[in-house]
């Protein structure tokens, strides 16, 4: 055997016993807590809040892992990952949550983390100003001419969700309720949330008339002060709601106001039972209002600040909000760790 | 204590290793006013002119609208027959000219005909526009040399900047729809056509342009008799790569609201339906196959004419 041979061997033991000597380290240091980041600006904001009180008032270490609706749920659901889902909108995942919830392997810390939040359908204020007359949904399917469709004017655009979003569905079978093809309506896909958001800017700068499918709190509805319309007509029933409306097959959908939106904070079996009774009273405290989370959120739109710059912006500036969240000491390491 | 931290750094050593340690980045306040200042002109440029631009392009509205249209309310035998026979014309191959009403059978069996006449509609306007724009490009880069400087690296960036990036300019101006879905296609598509109509003319032999120069032959003798037919073969691969991209575009184009095969790969990326999203991006492969082969074998005879019976 050659002095070569003899050096590479020694080499690659050195090199195997750090690698593993590191990785078997990095796991004994703290269990790492993955919390889902969805992939719209107020859910980016509280995943990051939510990181940092966790890392620096209780000492946690905290993966952010992005997310949506529901790819998250079911990941979370199937595998028990992500741990946590922060701003997690159950109206499109609600039977499987309550079967799970009942079972246990996930459990609801807070059902209002989002004070005044809701989906439904919107226009723009200059629209609602020029014609004082469009109260109700019911008075504006009545107007497919304001709204003409670029591709088809003889035809009312109504802007719904992109394809393959869960309020999809529901939108269309709204549309087939309320009867809105025969009154001259076409519904237009805009096929992301880019487009949604691009054709709905587009058309406030503009000046022009808009009517689609929004939700709030969101940067936009707070920067344009777009007007939610009451849909003038009662809700269905929960039961019709989710067993037709808000499916794919719904042969006989009835008219009614959009769902009451229920969002949650969502985690698994798995951060409740180890997590701490602090983790847990922290969720269930934090409850942002709905002002300040559209503040927030034109803050974020604004200054083009990412998730993580927000959180920072947000726990500087607006100590108020969320010192009641946590007990005192812990909100004062975490002042001293964002200095 | 005294503190030295100040005598430290005004020594050069200590300079050096503060430029070193962190790159002379701009200060965070700073980018976000450069990167605010940049998104405020664009949109008060898209206030300005947007409705404009927006009219310019009705024309080119009217025209996709009325040829999807068309292309839907034909009866599908006759689709089928164009098809076969437009395979046929090009291919002269009766494997390929069947093989395209298969698929175009199968397609329809399947619940994507709506569909797929959209995805026609569209990538048959957008290679058209790449056409008319990229082949007289690409003579003007072979004529000139600056002006193949000029263009070129506008085609790297053209291929190689990330199809979202543009997508926000272009729905900030014309909003969503078949349109600036078109734009975004043909951004991505016109590149291949200009290159290779570039390239085919320069490889063009001098022996035969001396020869028509010798015969006396015009500035535009010269081109549209000797350069443009020689270089044919070329430029159809090009055309051939155009129509190859712009099909690969279908999907990022459905994410600002174009119809077509994209809408249901979109949904079913986002619902995890794998089999809808099969289906559909087979669709989009069958359509490029079909297409490939067609302006391949058709690329082939034209060379195969002018090399007379070498073969």
């Amino acid at each position: 055997m050659n002095s070569k041979f003899i050096k590479q061997a020694v080499l690659a033991a050195v090199i195997i016993a750090s690698l593993v000597y590191y990785t078997t380290s990095e796991k004994d240091e703290a269990v790492v807590i993955q919390i889902a980041e969805m992939n719209w600006a107020s859910a980016e904001l509280m995943a990051n809040v939510d990181k940092i009180i966790l890392e620096e008032g209780y000492g946690l270490k905290v993966e952010l892992v992005p997310g949506a609706t529901e790819t998250t749920f079911a990941s979370m659901n199937s595998k028990g990952q992500p741990d946590a889902a922060p701003e997690l909108w159950i109206n499109s995942v609600r039977e499987p949550l309550y079967k799970a919830m009942k079972e246990g392997t996930l459990h609801s810390e807070n059902s209002n983390p989002i004070t005044d939040l809701g989906e439904g359908w919107w226009i723009p204020p200059h629209t609602a100003k020029a014609h004082p007359e469009l109260k109700t949904v019911l008075d504006v399917i009545k107007r497919p001419d304001l709204f003409p469709d670029k591709e088809d004017p003889s035809k009312g655009a109504f802007v719904t969700c992109p394809a393959g979003w869960a309020c999809q569905l529901a939108n269309a079978n709204l549309f087939k309720a309320f009867d809105m093809e025969a009154k001259g309506w076409k519904l237009v896909n805009p096929g992301s949330a880019a487009g949604l958001d691009g054709s709905m800017s587009k058309a406030v700068d503009r000046g022009q008339n808009w009517f689609g499918y929004y939700w709030s709190p969101t940067a936009l509805i707070g920067k344009y002060n777009m007007v939610k319309l009451d849909f003038g007509v009662p809700f269905a029933g929960a039961e019709h709601w989710t067993s037709c409306i808000a499916k794919e097959e719904c042969d006989n959908p009835k008219q009614s106001t959009w769902a009451k939106s229920e969002v949650h904070t969502v985690v698994t079996d798995n951060l409740k039972k180890n997590g701490g009774i602090e983790v847990s009273n922290y969720f269930k405290n934090r409850t942002y209002s709905g002002v300040v989370m559209n503040e927030m959120l034109v803050y974020m739109g604004d200054n083009q600040a990412s998730g993580a710059d927000a959180a920072i912006e947000f726990l500087l500036t607006k100590p108020e909000a969320w010192k009641s969240w946590v007990d005192t000491a812990t909100a004062d390491k975490i002042k001293a760790a964002i200095k | 204590m005294p503190d030295f931290s100040g005598i430290f750094f005004n020594n050069n050593i200590g300079f050096m290793i503060d430029i070193l340690g962190e790159f002379p980045a701009m200060k965070i306040g700073e980018l976000r006013e450069f990167k605010k200042s940049i998104d405020g002109s664009f949109s008060e440029f898209t206030g300005e002119y947007g409705e404009a631009i927006e009219g310019f392009f009705d024309p080119l509205l009217w025209f996709l609208v009325w040829f999807e249209k068309l292309l839907l309310a034909t009866p599908w035998p006759i689709i089928l027959l164009i098809v076969g026979s437009l395979a046929w014309a090009g291919s002269r191959s009766i494997k390929i000219a069947s093989g395209a009403i298969l698929a175009f059978i199968a397609i329809g069996y399947f619940g994507m005909w709506e569909d797929t006449m959209s995805t026609l509609a569209i990538v048959s306007v957008a290679t058209l526009i790449c056409i008319f724009i990229g082949i007289p490009m690409g003579i003007l880069m072979a004529r000139s040399k600056y002006a193949q400087t000029l263009v070129t690296p506008l085609l790297d960036i053209m291929q190689t900047i990330p199809a979202f990036v543009y997508l926000i300019p272009v729905v900030m101006l014309l909003g969503i729809g078949k349109v600036p879905g078109l734009i975004a296609v043909c951004i991505y598509a016109l590149p291949p056509v200009v290159r290779l109509t570039n390239l085919g003319i320069r490889l063009v032999s001098k022996e035969a342009l001396e020869a028509a120069d010798a015969f006396g032959a015009s500035y535009s003798q010269r081109l549209f008799g000797v350069q443009i037919p020689l270089a044919l073969p070329n430029i159809f691969a090009g055309i051939n790569q155009t129509i190859m991209m712009a099909l690969s575009m279908v999907v990022i184009a459905s994410m600002i609201g174009v119809a077509g095969l994209g809408v249901p790969v979109l949904r079913s990326i986002s619902n995890q339906y794998l089999a809808l999203g099969l289906l559909n991006g087979l669709a989009i492969v069958a359509l490029a196959i079909i297409f490939d082969r067609v302006t391949q074998e058709y690329g082939k005879r034209l060379q195969k004419h002018r090399h007379g019976d070498h073969s």
